[in-house]
């Protein structure tokens, strides 16, 4: 219906595609009309910027963590700021799974964007719970799942630091549901490539990265930490030069796409992520700051592909990656690419 | 420092006539700064031009998210809220009081005229006077002056009496008198003594608590605190009520990122949304 259900590969009428499916190996495909997506979080359900700028226009969104039960998040305040930076402790705050599908699936099922959900819990069980209850819902176009949460069967080991435990979140939301399932990877893990190339195995269609970095900031007049709970994500473009590397390795080792995020401010932002190796980019923290700057993203995304004569978003991905590696690479070279940045 | 044609609002077209009558919808444009007047001790009255359509439905307590930082910056990342002081739909401008605080505000309060400053609102809901409330005590903390002075004109302009209270530790930090309708009684108090009641204008409000029909009141929580205690003894049944204006850090200002919640009776809210105004008995301190 809309030009994003255009076959790959196919020009637009301007003559420049922007369109890109994010589960490729997905019966029920996820392609979105372009690369630019709202990130979690960052975006609310949609509606908070439904007045402020074309919602629709956007690539995709992904809507606010929700949990089984509803949580009432952490005390105040929630957040800070740092040089280039701000993070956040808001705690997850969202009515659970059963409120969130009463309000949320219906209004976005009349939407023409795609809404994505992203899912968090503290056990296997309850993502797999969370994804087959999605599955029954109109409306949703895909599944993205927050690794960066802490598992309690595992004394609270964050399960995106383990690849074993991520792909085992992924193989059970995977059993529960055919819709497209997104693993969005935490960059607290040790060895993030790794962590990829499980949840590929494990059945991801696409990954997404990354999620925000642990932080704090005092308040040196106070002499107590700023956020009352203490540690908080980090996000903005303080973090960005190390989501770009992420990419670039996660990129490098696995098949399916990759969704980059972190810092992105606008289209040079932007740009990198995709040479990087990035088929689609998240933007988060830039929208509390400048909401337009998504719009006029796809349209500058657009302009500058007619200026450099590329015709498909797909000449570009990639692009950065070394040439022989481009094709086919393995997880022992990506090994290697970590550990030429640890000894660097 | 009047410079007229310093960057008439841009993108006044997206501005929709507002939905329900008097809430405008939020919009991200630009304006150019076209006065700066010192006011209130170390703070200025900014004045910015914008879009007609939108000044001329703003109402007392609505509040814009300036960014405060160059094109070429990064700091401070996120937006920083500040209230409409005052609205003049004949220049199509809008005024904000600023005390330079931390680097957002002294960034703005260092901007020549003629700056275009990116701007997100208006946001929030407003103060609400009630129908039949013919007496009006709005009580101000510090740049708290700012939406009572927007409502105070409101308050003017429908013929209802007002008395404006402010306190401050010295003269210096009291809104000048110029600056309030005529109409207006102002009542102030300074810790020093160098204007008005000597000690916190909570300790005369007294007879005025008796008079009103409605309480206004914005700055710091604190202020809300001995506010609340002072009036305490004298309120009948909850009457008068009290509507004030809450603080908090903001990120979006639309609802989304829910870093400026609240705790009320009727759940956790989002306050740049559902607030920032509230009823003092509804907010859970
Ligand atoms: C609805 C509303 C209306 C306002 N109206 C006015 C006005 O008319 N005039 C005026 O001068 N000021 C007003 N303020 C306060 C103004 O927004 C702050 O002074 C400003 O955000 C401080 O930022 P800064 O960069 O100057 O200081 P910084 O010290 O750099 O920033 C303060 C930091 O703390 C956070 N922060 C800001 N306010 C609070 C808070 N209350 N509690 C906890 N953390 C906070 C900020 O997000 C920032 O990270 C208003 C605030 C709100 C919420
Ligand atoms: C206020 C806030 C809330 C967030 N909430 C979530 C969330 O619920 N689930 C999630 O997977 N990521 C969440 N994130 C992380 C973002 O989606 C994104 O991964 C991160 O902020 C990096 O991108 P950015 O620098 O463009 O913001 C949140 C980020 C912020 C700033
Ligand atoms: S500032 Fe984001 S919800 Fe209020």
């Amino acid at each position: 219906m809309t030009e994003g259900r255009a076959p790959r590969g196919t020009p637009a009428a301007a003559g420049i595609d922007l369109s890109v499916d994010l589960a490729p190996n997905n019966p029920h495909e996820l392609r979105l009309s372009n690369p630019v997506i709202a990130a979690s979080g960052c975006f609310g359900y949609g509606q908070e910027y439904a007045g402020v700028i074309d919602v629709q226009r956007l690539g995709a969104f992904v809507s606010k963590g929700v949990t089984p039960l509803p949580r009432r998040g952490n005390a105040m305040p929630r957040i800070a700021e740092g040089p280039a930076g701000m993070l956040n402790a808001i705690g997850l705050q969202n009515p659970g799974i059963r409120g969130f599908v009463k309000k949320y699936p219906r209004v976005w099922a009349n939407w023409r964007v795609p809404a994505l959900v992203n899912i968090s819990a503290e056990s296997v069980e309850d993502y797999a719970m969370m994804a087959a209850v999605l599955d029954e819902e109109p409306g949703i176009a895909g599944i993205e799942i927050n690794v960066s949460c802490p598992n309690v069967a595992q004394g609270g080991y964050c399960f995106g630091w383990d690849a074993e435990m991520s792909a085992e979140v992924t193989r059970a939301v995977r059993a529960a549901t055919t819709l497209p399932v997104i693993v969005k990877l935490s960059p607290g893990a040790v060895d993030i490539v790794g962590v990829a190339l499980a949840v590929e195995e494990a059945g991801a269609d696409a990954v997404s990265l990354i999620n925000t970095l642990v932080g704090m900031a005092i308040d040196v007049k106070r002499r107590r930490p700023v956020l009352a709970n203490v540690t908080g994500g980090l996000s903005g473009p303080a973090i960005k030069p190390v989501a770009l590397r992420m990419v670039y390795q996660v990129a490098a080792a696995v098949r399916v796409p990759v969704v980059g995020m972190g810092g992105i401010m606008g289209l040079d932002d932007a740009l990198e992520f995709f040479l990087a190796g990035a088929s689609a980019i998240q933007v988060g923290t830039a929208i509390f700051a400048q909401p337009g700057m998504v719009i006029r993203l796809i349209d500058g995304l657009e302009a500058w592909m007619a200026k450099e004569g590329v015709a498909s978003l797909a000449e570009i991905v990639g692009a950065a990656q070394p040439q022989e590696k481009s094709q086919v690479v393995g997880a022992e070279d990506a090994d290697l690419a970590l550990g030429a940045v640890a000894a660097g | 420092m009047i410079d007229p044609e310093a960057g008439r609002a841009e993108r006044a077209d997206q501005v929709p006539a507002g939905d329900g009558g008097s809430v405008v919808r939020a919009r991200e444009f630009v304006g150019g700064i076209v006065a700066v007047e010192p006011a209130m001790g170390d703070s200025l009255l900014l004045t910015m031009s914008a879009p007609e359509q939108m000044v001329r439905q703003l109402r007392a307590g609505r509040f814009f998210e300036v960014l405060c930082r160059d094109d070429a910056s990064y700091d401070p990342l996120l937006r920083r809220p500040f209230s409409v002081f005052r609205s003049d739909p004949t220049a199509s401008t809008l005024t904000f009081l600023v005390r330079p605080y931390g680097r957002g505000s002294a960034w703005l309060a260092e901007r020549p005229v003629g700056t275009r400053l990116d701007v997100l609102g208006p946001l929030g809901n407003t103060y609400e006077i009630p129908p039949r409330a013919r007496n009006l005590l709005l009580v101000a903390g510090g740049v708290g002056a700012a939406p009572l002075v927007m409502l105070a004109d409101e308050a003017v302009r429908r013929g209802l009496s007002v008395t404006f209270a402010m306190g401050a530790a010295g003269a210096a930090g009291l809104l000048e008198p110029s600056l309030l309708p005529s109409e207006v009684e102002y009542v102030v108090a300074t810790e020093d003594g160098s204007k008005g009641h000597r000690g916190y204008v909570t300790e005369v409000l007294a007879d005025y608590v008796r008079w009103a029909d409605q309480i206004f009141a914005c700055g710091p929580e604190p202020m809300y605190r001995s506010l609340r205690a002072a009036i305490q003894p004298l309120r009948v049944g909850g009457k008068p009520p009290v509507q004030i204006s809450i603080e908090r850090a903001m990120a979006c200002g639309v609802g989304a990122c829910l870093a400026c919640v609240v705790e009320t009776r009727h759940g956790t809210q989002a306050s740049c949304v559902d607030g920032p105004v509230y009823d003092l008995d509804e907010v859970i301190w």
